[in-house]
């Protein structure tokens, strides 16, 4: 019984840990202190959980989570609500679609699949904000954001592959 | 960063919100968004309250290290900056002594006229515990908020002209949304000639600025100053100068957000100078040295406040600017026997 218990914990805990990187990925982008002195646009960190799980663990990130994860972007951000939620659901969608041609890159293809979806989701935003503004906005800033989002993943998938690998665990599919 | 190193594991029959369904929830925190855009200042609000501390904790660090990465380049120019600075300081004294002069002379100029007196402003001097520069929004958080006074749509400025409004109060903290920012749009008077303008921000270090009247020519170098138009912000304000760039012209800005560590949110104590009510002889009638018609018999005036014969009490009138009473050398003089 307390093995069951305890297994039962460890699944919940486990579970648990994508949807936690992705709050804490909102939460580093959206601290208002730059080193850089504010000349700088912070990656969008929340998306990397959303890109990974959703590829290799679509289980553990369900298609709320990333709405969940998006709301919260927005609320933290200050900016017009519903435009990361839109974005991460709109990535999340290609990547579901297309998840058995992401799932096969490796290396440099993981980054380009990962350039895909953040297209996505920059996309997505833009083009929400030009609706909510009801003009054509400038791109230059959101083009600095998604550059820096795919130079911040080469790290940030090497983390991710270990939090799921000592943490997560690759197969635990029966939760 | 090997995806391919992962095999796929679907949930197995695990009940899920369908994807198209949270395309719809999604499509509708859009729309609920743009309808009631404080559904989220609250919890914003909320949130930069409960994490003061912690930023007033990081910001001395994180700043000793921006400006370590960024004052780099400084310390090979520091000769000539110092010369600069020297030159700039003897400019500046010159026209320091020539503003005093010219404030002496224009607060002469106020008694002799009898001028109705500026908006007396009050200020709460706000540290900067953080800053955001997003794709989509320009802001900083100020470590002010409705426990020292600070209000919405409130000017914040520094040393060297405006840099936004307080556009979210919380009781400790106060969010400013920068001139630059996309939701910014204020009203400008741009000098010499007032022209008169509104100042829009578009994600770009230099807001455009979109006249208002037709045909008016606008020079580089022309001050932008807040109009004061819509009694919300005070007039007179410095914000930039104007800058042609291809057909339209910007704003660039006196003060920089970036490195501005300590502002003052500027609240208006007294309403906007309005124009007084005219008094009857300055009615068109009078005016025109034609005789006003007899008025209609007026039954005796009442103590304040007490009810006329026929039961109701009149109508109390208040002045915003009561006139002021007429000097006593311009009144008839009174002969006692005619009382």
């Amino acid at each position: 019984m307390h093995d069951r218990i305890g297994f039962s914990i460890g699944n919940v805990f486990a579970a648990v840990i994508p949807f936690l990187c992705g709050v804490i990925g909102a939460f580093i982008t959206n601290i208002p202190i730059s080193i850089f002195g504010n000349n700088v646009v912070p990656p969008l960190l929340a998306l990397m959980p959303v890109y990974f799980w959703c590829l290799v663990r679509p289980d553990l990130m369900p298609p709320w989570v990333a709405l969940v994860l998006g709301i919260l972007e927005d609320m933290l951000s200050g900016g017009q609500p519903g435009v990361w939620t839109a974005a991460f659901v709109a990535s999340y969608a290609l990547v579901d679609q297309q998840r058995e041609s992401f799932a096969g890159l490796a290396g440099f293809g993981a980054i380009i699949g990962f350039a895909a979806a953040m297209f996505a989701a920059s996309a997505t935003a833009y083009v929400v904000n030009d609706f909510l503004y009801w003009r054509i906005l400038p791109v230059s800033t959101l083009i600095e954001q998604f550059a820096i989002t795919i130079l911040f993943y080469i790290p940030g998938a090497a983390l991710l592959n270990l939090i799921h690998r000592r943490l997560v665990g690759p197969l635990r599919s029966d939760f | 960063m090997a995806n391919g190193a992962w095999k796929i594991a679907r949930g197995k029959g695990s009940p899920q919100l369908p994807l198209a369904i949270v395309a719809v929830i999604a499509l509708a925190v859009v729309l609920i968004g743009k309808a009631q855009s404080s559904v989220f200042d609250h919890a914003r609000a909320y949130f930069s309250d409960w994490t003061a501390p912690l930023l007033e904790t990081a910001r001395g660090p994180v700043k000793s290290v921006s400006n370590w990465t960024s004052g780099i380049g400084n310390y090979f120019d520091v000769y000539q900056e110092n010369l600069r600075l020297k030159e700039d300081n003897a400019r500046l004294r010159q026209w320091q002594n020539a503003a005093l002069v010219l404030e002496q002379r224009v607060k002469r100029y106020q008694l002799l006229l009898n001028a109705v007196q500026d908006p007396s402003l009050g200020a709460v001097t706000a540290h900067v515990i953080g800053r955001a520069n997003r794709p989509f929004l320009n802001t900083m958080i100020l470590d002010a908020g409705k426990a020292q006074g600070v209000k919405p749509g409130e000017a914040v400025v520094d040393a060297r002209g405006m840099i936004g409004r307080i556009f979210l109060a919380g009781d400790h903290t106060s969010w400013v949304i920068l001139l630059t920012d996309l939701n910014s749009r204020i009203p400008v008077a741009i000098e010499p000639g007032n022209i008169q303008a509104i100042m829009t921000g578009d994600n770009t270090a230099a807001p455009s600025l979109e006249t208002l009247g037709q045909g008016v020519q606008l020079k580089d170098g022309d001050q932008i100053v807040t109009s004061g138009d819509g009694g919300l912000l005070p007039s007179g304000l410095q914000v930039g100068t104007v800058a042609a760039d291809g057909n339209i012209f910007r704003s660039v800005l006196l003060s920089d957000a970036g490195t501005s560590d300590d502002v003052r949110v500027l609240n208006l104590k007294s309403p906007p100078e309005q124009p007084p009510a005219p008094s009857p002889n300055d009615l068109p009638v009078a005016a025109a040295g034609l005789a006003p018609l007899a008025p209609p018999s007026v039954a005796p005036p009442l103590a304040n406040g007490a009810a006329t014969p026929t039961g109701q009490k009149p109508p109390s009138v208040k002045l915003l600017h009561p006139l002021t009473p007429a000097p006593a050398q311009a009144t008839a003089p009174v002969d006692p026997d005619d009382r």
